[in-house]
Formats: C-alpha cells, sequence, structure tokens
C-alpha cells in the first residue's frame, strides 16, 4: 500500500532503513523542502515572526518568540517587563501544548495498550481527562496571550500589539489552580509506565543564559565559559545525508539529544531524581515532569502580572526606528534549542535567514541510540525490534516538519 | 455514504497546525469522531483499514498540506481515485499557502544555499518540485480555508459534510467578521488588508490580534481584487502590495 511506509504517530515524514545483521539504522526524512530560509528573503522583518510560526504547528509560539528575539536582538530593543512576563507565559503554554500533544496522541498509545490517543476517553475516562484539561488551559493561555492556540496574532517586535485584560488573566489564573492536578496526574501516568531500558552515552545539550551547554563538557567549568549562544553556528553545525530532506544537526559533529530530558539535567528540579538521563526514552518522562513544572510557572507568572500595576488595557510595545542590522534569537522550544538568524536591509527587508531547529539536532543521536537498541536487544524477533525502534523515534518527539523547514 | 462514513487524513509538506486544530476541538472532537469511521489517519493513530470490497476506499479524504514531492503528487492522486469527495484541509492544501512563496524558477538556487555540498563532495538532491495547491493536481470538492483552518468552521463543515449536504462557503468577506469583531477598519487607517477580497469565517482572529490580513481564507467569490489593489495603491507602494499578495496568493493570483 502506498501509505504505509511512514512512521505513524510522529510530526511529519520519516521512515527507517533497518540493517539488523549490523545493528544499523538510518532515520529517512521525506518531508518535502519549504525553503523558509529562501521565502524569508525578500519579506520585512515584521512578517518574519509571522511567517514562521508556520515552520511547525506543534510550536509555532517557539518560532515566533525566537524570529522576535532576533528582530530585537539586530536592532538593540529593550522590552518592557510586562511584555517579558507575557512571552514566558505563552512559552509555558507552548511547552505543555506541545508535550501534552506528543504524550498523550503519539507516544503513550504504546504503553496504553491503544491506538489512537482519543482511545483513552473509553480506557481510562479520569486520564483522558488529564490530558484534555492540559491541552484546554493550554490552549487558552495562548488564546489570551498570543491570540490563537496556533500561529500567534498579537505579538509584535518590541511587544505586543494588544495585551490581555486583567479579568482575562484573571480567568487564566482560576483555571490553572483548577487543572493542577491534571498536570500532576500526567506526570503520575509516565512514572507508573515501565519504559523499555536502554543505555546510551547521551551527550545532552541545552540553551541556558545565553549559553550552550553539554553534559559532557567538564561539569567544573563556570557557566561563562561555555560556548554563547551568539557563536550557534560554530557550535550547532550541520550536515546533509543523501536519504534526508532534512540536515543532521550535531555539537561541534557529536551526537546530541536535546529537549525535555536534557533541560532537566542542566536544572535543579527535584522531580529529575527518577530519570535516567541515559536512556532516551525517559524522554517521555521528563516531558510529563515539565508539563507539572510550566503548570506551575504559569500560575506564578500570573500572579506576577496580577500583581503588578500595569492596567493591561491595550498594547505594551517598545517603539524603535528601524535599519540595517543582523541579530541571533534563540530560545529553549518543547523539543530542545531553536536558532533564528536574521540580517536586513535599512529598509527591514530581509537579506539572509539561517534557522536550526531541535530535531535537526536531535536526528543524529536518533540513529545513535537506534543502533545500540538492536545492539541490546539482539535475543529479540525482528517484529519486536521494529516495534522498540519506533517508539524509541517517538520517545524523541521529533518534529520533521520543524526539521525540513 | 453509509452509516459512519470512512474517513482518511493526510498530510504533505506542511506544519501540521490544521491537525492540531483538530484535536484542539477535544471533546468536540470526541462527538465528531463517534459519527465517522477515521480508517486512515498517520499522524493519529496506526490503524489502517482499506474495505478492498467498497468501490471506494474512502467516503472523505481530508488532506492538509501542500504536494511538493513527486511521492505527494503520486499519494494524492491515489486518494482521488480512491475518494468520493476530497477535501482541502487548511491554507497549505487549498492555496499552496505559506510554502507557495516560493517561485519554483528559484528553487535551484536556494536548494545550493540552504544545503551546501559538502568539502567531501557529497551533493544534495532536492526532492520537491514545487509548492501547489491540491487543485494543481486533481479535483478538490471542498476546501475548509484558514492558517490554521478555524475551529468552529471546520466543525460546522463536517456537520453539513455529516448531514449529506454538500458543504457551503460563507457568502460574505473579512468585513464581515471584522465589524462584528469590532475592530477598526485597517485600510481606513492606511494598513494594507486583504479582508475584502477574502472569504470570511475566520472571525477576523488576526485583525483582532493586532495582525495583518494576508488572506488565508482564499479569494471569495467575484471578489474585485484589482479594485482593492487601486485602493491600497493610494497609500502603499507597489512593493509592499505585492509582498501581501504573495504571502498565500503566490500561486493563485488570477
Amino acid at each position: 500500500m502506498i501509505t504505509d511506509k511512514y512512521i505513524a504517530k510522529i510530526e511529519g515524514h520519516g521512515s527507517l532503513e533497518t540493517d539488523f545483521s549490523k545493528s544499523q539504522v538510518k532515520l529517512h526524512i521525506h518531508e518535502g523542502e519549504r525553503l523558509f530560509e529562501g521565502l524569508l528573503v525578500g519579506r520585512t522583518i515584521e512578517e518574519s515572526h509571522w511567517i514562521t510560526p508556520r515552520i511547525c504547528g506543534v510550536c509555532p509560539i517557539a518560532h515566533n518568540l525566537a524570529s522576535l528575539r532576533a528582530c530585537e536582538d539586530g536592532l538593540k530593543i529593550e522590552i518592557s517587563e510586562t511584555t517579558e512576563l507575557l512571552r514566558e507565559l505563552m512559552v509555558c503554554a507552548q511547552m505543555m501544548q506541545s508535550h501534552a500533544l506528543h504524550l498523550f496522541f503519539l507516544s503513550l498509545p504504546d504503553y496504553l495498550g491503544i491506538d489512537r490517543g482519543t482511545e483513552l476517553a473509553q480506557k481510562n475516562p479520569k486520564d483522558f481527562k488529564a490530558a484534555l484539561d492540559i491541552k484546554e488551559v493550554s490552549d487558552d493561555i495562548a488564546a489570551v496571550v498570543a491570540g490563537r492556540n496556533v500561529h500567534p496574532t498579537t505579538t509584535t517586535i518590541g511587544g505586543f500589539h494588544k495585551i490581555p485584560t486583567r479579568e482575562q488573566l484573571e480567568k487564566l489564573l482560576q483555571k490553572i489552580k483548577q487543572t493542577r492536578a491534571s498536570a500532576g496526574r500526567a506526570l503520575n501516568i509516565c512514572s507508573k509506565i515501565k519504559f523499555p531500558e536502554l543505555k546510551v552515552d547521551l551527550e545532552l545539550v541545552t540553551q541556558k543564559k545565553e549559553k550552550i551547554l553539554s553534559n559532557k563538557n567538564d561539569p567544573s567549568t563556570p557557566l561563562r565559559v561555555n560556548p554563547s549562544i551568539k557563536n550557534y553556528k560554530e557550535v550547532i553545525t550541520e550536515e546533509i545525508r543523501n536519504y534526508s530532506t532534512a540536515k543532521f544537526g550535531g555539537y561541534k559533529g557529536r551526537e546530541i539529544m536535546v529537549g525535555a530530558l536534557a533541560r532537566l539535567y542542566f536544572s535543579d528540579h527535584k522531580e529529575k531524581e527518577i530519570l535516567d538521563f541515559q536512556n532516551p526514552f525517559h524522554n517521555n518522562i521528563a516531558q510529563a515532569i515539565e508539563i507539572l513544572l510550566y503548570h506551575k510557572q504559569a500560575g506564578k507568572i500570573l500572579e506576577q502580572l496580577l500583581a503588578s500595576k500595569s492596567d493591561f488595557d491595550g498594547t505594551s510595545k517598545s517603539d524603535f526606528d528601524v535599519y540595517a542590522s543582523e541579530g541571533i534569537g534563540a530560545i529553549e522550544a518543547p523539543r530542545g534549542g531553536l536558532y533564528h538568524e536574521l540580517r536586513w536591509n535599512n529598509k527591514g527587508i530581509i537579506t539572509y535567514a539561517n534557522i536550526i531547529t531541535p530535531t535537526v539536532q536531535n536526528l543524529t543521536s536518533i540513529e545513535k541510540s537506534a543502533n545500540a537498541l538492536l545492539e541490546q536487544n539482539k535475543e529479540k524477533t525482528q517484529k519486536e525490534k521494529e516495534r522498540l525502534l519506533e517508539m524509541l523515534v517517538r520517545a524523541y518527539d521529533p518534529c520533521i516538519t520543524c526539521s525540513v523547514h | 455514504m453509509g452509516l459512519k462514513p470512512k474517513v482518511a487524513i493526510y498530510d504533505f509538506t506542511d506544519c501540521e497546525g490544521c491537525e492540531v486544530e483538530i484535536i484542539s476541538l477535544r471533546e468536540r472532537f470526541l462527538d465528531l469522531e463517534k459519527q465517522v469511521d477515521i480508517v486512515d489517519w498517520r499522524l493519529g493513530q496506526e490503524r489502517k483499514s482499506f474495505d478492498s470490497a467498497q468501490d471506494k476506499y474512502f467516503d472523505i479524504a481530508l488532506i492538509e498540506g501542500a504536494p511538493i514531492t513527486q511521492d505527494e503528487i503520486d499519494t494524492l492522486k491515489w486518494l482521488r481515485e480512491n475518494s468520493q469527495y476530497v477535501i482541502a484541509l487548511g491554507a497549505c492544501a487549498a492555496l499552496a499557502g505559506i510554502p507557495g512563496i516560493m517561485d519554483q524558477e528559484k528553487r535551484a538556487g536556494w536548494y545550493k544555499k540552504i544545503y551546501p555540498s559538502t568539502s567531501s563532495g557529497q551533493v544534495y538532491k532536492p526532492k520537491g518540485i514545487d509548492a501547489l495547491p491540491l487543485s494543481a493536481y486533481v479535483k478538490v470538492d471542498f476546501a475548509i480555508h484558514g492558517c490554521p483552518v478555524n475551529a468552529g468552521e471546520l466543525e460546522r463543515i463536517f456537520e453539513e459534510l455529516l448531514a449529506g449536504k454538500k458543504p457551503s462557503y460563507r457568502p460574505y468577506s473579512v468585513c464581515f467578521d471584522c465589524k462584528r469583531a469590532g475592530n477598526e477598519c485597517r485600510i481606513i487607517n492606511k494598513k494594507i488588508c486583504l479582508g475584502p477580497i477574502t472569504q470570511g469565517g475566520c472571525q477576523a482572529i488576526c485583525i483582532s490580534g493586532g495582525s495583518p490580513c494576508y488572506g488565508c481564507f482564499g479569494p471569495r467569490e467575484e471578489a474585485n481584487v484589482e479594485g482593492l489593489k487601486q485602493a491600497l495603491k493610494k497609500f502603499a507602494d507597489e512593493e509592499e502590495i505585492k509582498r501581501y499578495f504573495t504571502m498565500f496568493y503566490n500561486k493563485n493570483e488570477k
């Protein structure tokens, strides 16, 4: 059948070419090239954060904010505290939206004995209600703050065209309070699942405080001497492969894993104790932990916003002059470090764009872990191995449409 | 259509945001789901069940994305042959969307820049041909518009389909939605807007958020495109106007 070749329940079109005798896996990426770095050239900087969210419908807010940051970096624009808080709130929504979608609709069905995510509604209505609660509260935050649950409409260089009213924020805070138990439940579900055993010497990489950190760097190294995001191109490398329309990324050529598991490795949250940082399947649990953390964070930000004196009516925007410049906007997207670099002329017309997405960086690690999985499961039948390989790919939560942008 | 229409959901090259909108219907999606049999949906399930005894595998094929690669074009033709109704889901399928900004003749140059050959001599082999709407290759029975699609419209159109009716387009432009939303008129404020020529149903969500309208809902019937262009020329230069008309309409301009 013409449609059978792609891995189901991942974002975008990928397939595996597996040499079982050699324990060698190639992850083929089939998505058509949209050439975003080309189609941005000739557009205005104000259009960049309109266009780039369309790279990915699962993490549009991350692309929106990365483009805004690139422009603000180049034009030396200081954003207001309200803008900063509202954007942080958007990030909380984005993380919860994306992780909930991945866990409940793409990944967890592997472990819960269902196929389509909605089958959980019958099998375990309470768990499914928790999933819908998280989806609803995160979609609502995105809709109120960013203007829509997918593809923001309210954001602009320097701030917001339009900001929420106090009443809207109060309602969101109420909803956050009502759904805290559901966020906890998601973690509870995940921490009870027995994920397949796998031991991979993972290189975990994350952005933190303008730096790019790797667990392979000497842990005693002070934060400041880690490579700066400004030098991302020297650190996050990309190469072409003849079986993929996505480039394959790495940390100076080495295979790396980015995303929830890597972020938690570098965090101080006690919840991370249950994670095995050498097992990529634990990325699922890491996402569930992050759902709870970002849920709490959203509550805190809402309280902070409501405690401030702003009247929340109208806009939160800094004025700026356009001149020829260039800037880099980086952000931790749900799947890991995202980099947007833009250059523009004195009319604000984009002349150059470079985008490196998290999934591009994860592709090499997926192959490395897939090879390790075959090595460590030699006694299993080919069918079992195939199944495990697909589950492994899903655990990484690859966003193939992001990777082929 | 049988009692429970057989539905396939496919996606070609795009952001998959319209499928995200389907899932974002949440409880309402559960209701819709009960009324149909989703027999093939790569993003949502592994199950694929084709009843070969049937004349056509699918009553409804919902297709998201622009068919850019040969493989996608072939799949699209196969879907057309095997489906009663082919429905474009969202701007990429209906209009070529954002990927359609890229002109075909410029692709070769961008491939070289974006996928540079390696020092070891490896050269990238492009897969994409051109970003075109579904209708460039097959007959499309209906389009659910938007970038992304609007949840309310999605529900309305599905209900019409399930009631056995041919779904209808909104007989008004975005201006109607925009007035109802209480927005100031962008054109009166000397800001470019494609709302007047664009089909309504979006609730003017972008303009309400402060963003422009680039016309993702597609041109409405008998839209006076030339008239709008003339009006816009009074305050905007040609380059600027062209940028608006090439956001979603690059492959559709009449």
